[in-house]
């Protein structure tokens, strides 16, 4: 059960990265950004590919990142310079990447046989599961302080800005689509940073691997800013963290209860209801004293 | 940042907590040689159902009696990728003696899975199994692969002055682009062409069927892609209209509609791989020493009605051997 354990920690702090993106587009700069659907599995089929043809697995994680990025940008272009509404520019550029996807690596590729991020690192006999934990937890630590301190630079504040009032930073003389542009091309550089690295984790590519990531990330954001917004001293990160940790636990006590499999995601469904419920209840609780 | 520390060990308490308390059912299952089996199902589809239906009678078959031998412990993705890996976390944490995976994704996630431990893993419904790189290791199974060219000779009798099939597949299914390949390549033997149209999702289906009925194909032929035979009404709708024949790729689409079928016997491919897990339950074989299977004879299936209705006429040889589905 320990293991199960380990491993659910570990879902959820692989997809941790992917809630990064989502805090990014939607908490910061208020964009619902459907990239991520093809964004994530875009991530997953560059590594896919790139492990097969003998590239070093890390290095598919960076060519993977750099990718998602321009996936961003098209989005960014698409809304800021050709004002196409947020919604529809992500649903833009998600249809497109389906088809690329499917140029880039067919509708399903195994890794099984392949080495990975996580049987490459010299741990000697430590087990895969620990390889995992450790791997997707430093990753997840790194990446949330380096946008920890970006979120303190200048360019991080604008950022912050952007979101919460474009006028003000319009008046600063500042070109708030610039920054949308930049908040979603970081913002899917760690969706297909997740992509690629659950795709190393699971070892297989599939071309609707995607479908539902958007809503996944939503979810975790949401539930971790719920839950943790009283304690002031908790990061937005951190917040995303903790959301996709519990977001994957719920779903593995729903398999674990034993109940029947097509009642899973109903199951689900009342986990996160009961998360958010509990999470205001205390919060209003807290208001009133 | 102490802070942020508690917080995050105390969730992680709380969470321990939980898992424990629904750990507790798996406590008792410890006394007897009951084999606990593991089933990963990747979407809820008849083909799938009849896969999983026919592997727990395969166990049966073998001599093993469910709920005393052998005990059941079923999941399924909803055709959701992400679910997969989650599934055989779940099931190799209840430490099962077999996983059993149905269809191609399922089955690399079990196997990805359990490679670290001891459980064999066994699959089924797969087309390509070497593709899905689960030809070596402690693996074994069964494979779908459509018996397409007894489906052409099957067609050819039907409708000799046939030239060209018309097949809607969705590009994202691997079963489906690879059996699409197989069509191109063994279509000039029989004088037909393939006129292939790729779809990315269920809704697009019905559209590609207008757009091949009226490049004006002689029949259609459907392959086991999720998207096109869960609209096989509609598209049989638009078909009868338009005075097509549709030809299935296994016995339930025959069952609504469709002409005619030679196809495999998914129960049938289940049972088969129900009797490979006994021989490795009971420590007959190793799962690493079995190559997988595929079932070579493919079945006839006739559907007298839609046949009737199209004005096509049945060869008598065949009617001697196939399956009579229409009610």
């Amino acid at each position: 059960m320990l293991d199960l354990f380990i491993k659910t920690v570990t879902q959820g702090l692989i997809y941790a990265l992917l809630s990064y993106g989502i805090y990014i587009t939607y908490k910061i700069l208020d964009f619902p950004d459907l990239t991520v659907d093809g964004s994530f599995p875009l991530g997953a089929a560059v590594t896919a590919v790139l492990i097969t043809n003998g590239v070093n697995p890390y290095l598919t994680l960076v060519i993977a990142m750099a990718i998602g990025a321009v996936a961003g940008l098209c989005t960014g272009i698409i809304h800021v310079k050709l004002h196409v509404r947020d919604l529809l520019a992500g649903i833009i550029t998600m249809t497109a990447l389906f088809s690329i996807n499917l140029q880039i690596a067919g509708a399903n590729m195994s890794l099984l046989g392949s080495d990975t991020i996580f049987s490459l690192l010299p741990l000697g006999d430590m087990g895969l599961i620990y390889r995992k934990l450790l791997v997707s937890f430093v990753l997840v630590l790194i990446f949330k302080f380096v946008l920890d301190l970006y979120f303190k630079t200048k360019n991080g504040l604008l950022l912050r800005g952007t979101g919460d009032n474009e006028n003000v930073i319009t008046t600063l003389a500042i070109d708030s689509g610039n920054m949308k542009i930049l908040g979603l091309v970081i913002a899917n550089a760690f969706v297909a940073l997740c992509g690629a690295i659950v795709c190393q984790e699971q070892r297989a590519f599939s071309a609707t691997m995607g479908t539902g990531q958007m809503v996944f990330g939503l979810a975790a954001v949401i539930i971790g800013t719920t839950l943790f917004k009283r304690f002031s001293f908790v990061k937005g990160t951190t917040c995303a963290v903790m959301g996709s940790i519990i977001y994957k636990t719920c779903i593995q006590a729903a398999l674990s209860a034993g109940l029947p499999a097509n009642l899973l995601k109903l199951i689900t469904a009342v986990l996160f209801l009961l998360i958010l419920i509990v999470g205001s209840i205390g919060h209003k609780g807290e208001a009133r004293s | 940042m102490k802070k942020t520390l508690a917080v995050i060990i105390s969730v992680i308490m709380i969470m321990t907590l939980v898992f424990s308390a629904c750990s507790k059912e798996d406590g008792e299952s410890g006394e007897g040689a009951t084999y606990k089996i593991g089933i990963s199902q990747y979407a809820e589809h008849e083909s799938l159902d009849n896969c999983r239906i026919g592997f727990i009678d395969g166990l049966k078959e073998a001599g093993l009696v469910e709920g005393e031998d052998f005990e059941i412990i079923y999941q399924n993705a909803g055709a959701d990728d992400n679910m997969t890996l989650q599934i055989a976390q779940s099931l190799v944490s209840q430490n099962v003696d077999l996983l059993c995976g149905i269809a191609t994704n399922s089955a690399i996630a079990l196997y990805a899975e359990a490679e670290e431990t001891d459980i064999p893993v066994v699959f089924t419904a797969i087309s390509d199994p070497v593709q899905a790189k689960l030809d070596s290791g402690n693996v074994t199974g069964t494979s779908d692969k459509l018996p397409v060219e007894a489906q052409l000779k099957l067609i050819r009798a039907l409708q000799p002055e046939a030239k060209t099939i018309g097949i809607i597949y969705t590009t994202s299914e691997p079963n489906s682009v690879s059996t699409i390949a197989d069509y191109e390549s063994l279509a000039d033997q029989y004088g037909f062409t393939i006129e292939a149209l790729g779809v990315t999702s269920q809704a697009e289906v019905t559209q590609a069927v207008d757009t091949l009925i009226n490049k004006g194909i002689d029949c259609f032929s459907n392959l086991t892609d999720n998207n096109v035979v869960n609209v096989l009404p509609a598209i049989l709708e638009m078909t009868n209209e338009a005075g097509i024949p549709v030809y299935g790729s296994e016995i339930e689409q025959v069952v609504k509609g469709c002409v005619a079928s030679a196809g495999i016997d998914y129960y049938q491919l289940g049972i088969k791989t129900g009797m490979m897990a006994a021989q490795i339950l009971t420590g007959e074989k190793e799962a690493s020493e079995m190559p997988y299977e595929t079932i070579e004879e493919s079945e006839t299936y006739i559907n007298s009605d839609a046949a009737e209705a199209l004005e096509i006429a049945i060869p008598a040889e065949i009617l001697e051997t196939a399956t009579e589905c229409s009610d």
